[in-house]
């Protein structure tokens, strides 16, 4: 059933998309014969659902199956159902037997559809995140969704569902060794072996559910309940219990989904960039190579105060700005941590902090106000803009990343590296002119972190405007090849054959990071 | 131009064409006059006789005035704003500046240039001008450079795309 006709077969008889194959070798695979049920069984479950209860409800009844129209008999109904099954289950394997992929030295491709035919290719050094994703049913069958992503920031470039989990982490280990640039094995082209990593940070169950009972979302309902029980109390209406029935939803779906997307959170650091893995029902696990991340953002809500808990988000290309759950759950690095795994993290996206005292200065970021670390705050003229928050408010630069620091009730700390800017403005309201302060703003791609600083002096915002341009432009020259294992004096004919050790590609601008936070001696 | 605090000292800013104040001008007119319309209808309707009571006459009133003191009010922003549009090309990136009240200065690093629009609307082309516009991995990047000459727009794509092809970085 699995066979390829596509390879092998002579050339004359193949249709018209055989003459896009460039590289014979590379053989054009399907997905597993199954997935098309495994997605499509939410229109089968309710198929079943709608006839069968009717059906069922008719035994019940003196008439007879009700429902069926011209008084037709039970076998007649019975015969619909199944040839509409039929007719469904026949559309999926037509649709299964047009899709079909293939891996080749550069490029991924995807041919789907049957009367309007897609041919896509994405090169695959353009990737920006590649995430095996297990949907409850899928991981019940043993299958897997390999998304490939590439930064347009939309859908996922490529979507392969299902495949056999083991295919699904061998395509994904082939995918990133040739977008890293590895040469595989002459001798042995199949045998790309998945690269080895390091886990850094597991998160604990009972944090992820402290992690939920004391967010935000718990400072809003008790604020919520405190404002319905006041105005019960001094209005003396009657309480009403269906109108907080939605509210209650709401509530426990955000708890739910935090539980879902934090159970099991493990993030790892492997010579293909952060492996992140997590979930209760359904699974996923993430790849974003080195490099890739373009702007990260640390957030503590109030009572995550208490115990020193963070949260780590990035803006990552391929992964858009989504506002789904699921969008919010691929964008976060660390659900909740402790300040130490915060760094830990930091020094997997930054390898280089870029200054001699990383921890100071990243603590300062993320706990202190004041000019303590090398941030500069709101002048104190300003100080009427953020009553609260001017002394929270700043940025701080090092030699790799700008730090931005917002926030008094809600803490956040933006990083952006300097290579990743995308851009930059400076903003003048005419409040702001009055107290001669103006805001920055570096734009990065879609993503839950908008690094914004707000009400710095007006001369050294402009001074930081030109300074951050500059600094931007000598780091992208600087910055590494898009294939982050191939390096530019080695060609790639003399690269060993095998993976480097996971030593040799990361750790050396890594360096100065580990000194403080070494990830390996959690292991 | 008056210099503001947030432009960077020693840059030469190039301004776009005079003539595209006409263009936002009549653009200004034609929304103005629409607005200005559709807002009287409860005035028009109630000196008539057709509505008797509901809205208040005064409110009637205050509609269409209130759209005229808004129209005013823009209309004489108009050339400062049109005036206030600036564009400087360096060796790395380039600049725009726009903005009376609330100014705002971007720089795009050329090398961050994923593509390059240029955009022609009927009344700006019948003054021969275009829409410049600049995007990166980024949509909060919002450079557009609008009342170009057709010409300079034109020599300004070419720049741009030879610059950033020379510069090009990925993401």
């Amino acid at each position: 059933m699995n066979e390829d006709p596509a390879s092998g077969a002579p050339a004359g008889q193949r249709r018209a998309d055989f003459s896009l194959i460039s590289n014979p070798d590379d053989a054009w695979s399907r997905v597993h014969i199954i997935s098309p049920l495994v997605r499509g069984w939410i229109a089968l479950a309710a198929i079943g659902f709608f006839f069968g209860r009717d059906w069922f409800e008719g035994l019940f009844s003196d008439e007879g199956p009700a429902g069926v129209p011209g008084g037709l008999g039970t076998g007649w109904a019975v015969a619909i159902v199944l040839g509409v099954v039929a007719l469904i289950v026949l559309a999926f394997l037509v649709s299964w037997y047009f899709t079909r992929y293939q891996v080749t030295e550069e490029h991924v491709r995807v041919n789907t559809g049957v009367l309007f035919r897609q041919n896509r290719q994405a090169r695959l050094d353009r990737v920006q995140a590649i995430d095996v994703v297990q949907p409850f049913l899928a991981r019940l069958f043993g299958l897997a969704e390999l998304k490939f992503e590439v930064a347009d920031a939309g859908e996922s470039a490529v979507r392969l569902a299902f495949l056999k989990l083991a295919d699904a982490h061998r395509l994904r280990a082939t995918i990133l060794a040739r977008a890293a640039g590895v040469r595989p094995d002459p001798e042995h082209p199949d045998q790309i072996q998945e690269a080895p990593e390091h886990e850094v940070v597991a998160v604990p169950v009972s944090r992820v559910i402290g992690g939920a009972l004391l967010s935000g979302t718990t400072v809003l309902l008790v604020a919520g309940a405190v404002v319905v029980v006041v105005i019960t109390a001094v209005f003396r209406t009657p309480f009403a219990v269906p109108t907080l029935i939605p509210v209650v939803l709401g509530v426990v779906g955000a708890y739910w989904s935090a539980l879902n997307t934090g159970y099991n959170f493990r993030a790892a650091l492997s010579p293909d960039g952060i492996r992140v893995r997590y979930g209760l029902l359904d699974t996923r696990s993430q790849t974003v190579p080195p490099g890739r991340v373009q702007a990260l953002g640390i957030v503590q809500s109030p009572l995550w105060r208490l115990k020193g808990w963070y949260k780590i988000t990035v803006n990552v290309a391929g992964y858009g700005a989504a506002a789904s759950s699921e969008g919010q759950a691929r964008a976060t690095l660390l659900p909740v941590g402790t300040r130490e795994e915060v760094l830990r993290i930091l020094a997997l996206v930054l390898p280089d902090p870029g200054t001699d005292d990383p921890i100071r200065v990243f603590t300062a970021g993320l706990e202190s106000g004041g000019s303590a670390g090398g941030f500069t705050t709101t002048p104190r003229r300003a100080r009427l803009l953020g009553l609260l928050s001017w002394k929270r408010n700043g940025f701080a630069v090092t030699r790799t990343a700008l730090l931005i620091r917002s926030g008094v009730l809600w803490r956040a700390l933006a990083v952006v590296p300097h290579e990743r800017t995308q851009s930059l403005s400076l903003h003048q309201g005419p409040l702001d002119r009055r107290f001669r302060v103006a805001g920055l703003q570096v734009q990065t791609t879609p993503g839950p972190v908008a690094p914004r600083i707000r009400q710095v002096d007006e001369t050294l915002a402009r001074e930081l405007f030109h300074s951050q341009a500059r600094r931007a432009a000598e780091a992208r020259r600087r910055s590494g090849p898009e294939q982050w294992l191939m390096t530019q004096d080695t060609p790639p004919s003399d690269r060993p054959p095998s993976r480097p050790p996971i030593s040799q590609p990361i750790s050396q601008p890594a360096e100065p990071a580990r000194k403080d936070t070494p990830p390996h001696e959690q292991l | 131009m008056r210099r503001e605090p947030i432009d960077p000292a020693g840059l030469a800013w190039a301004r776009v064409s005079p003539k595209y104040l006409r263009v936002r001008l009549l653009g200004w007119l034609i929304s103005s006059m629409f607005w200005l319309a559709l807002l009287s209808v409860p005035l028009i309707l109630r000196l008539t006789g057709v509505w008797d009571s509901f809205p208040p006459l005064g409110l009637a009133w205050a509609l269409p005035a209130a759209v005229l003191v808004a129209a005013v009010w823009t209309g004489l922003l108009l050339p400062r704003q049109v005036a206030a549009i600036g564009y400087a090309e360096r060796n790395d990136d380039l600049l725009v500046r726009s903005g009376v009240f609330f100014q705002r200065t971007l720089v795009v690093p050329y090398g961050r240039m994923q593509y390059v629009d240029v955009a022609v609307g009927p009344i700006e082309r019948a003054f021969g001008l275009c829409t410049l516009k600049l995007h990166t991995a980024s949509p909060a990047t919002n450079a557009s450079i609008a009342g170009l000459p057709t010409n300079e727009g034109a020599r300004l794509r070419e720049q741009l795309s030879a610059r950033g092809e020379a510069r090009l970085a990925g993401l």
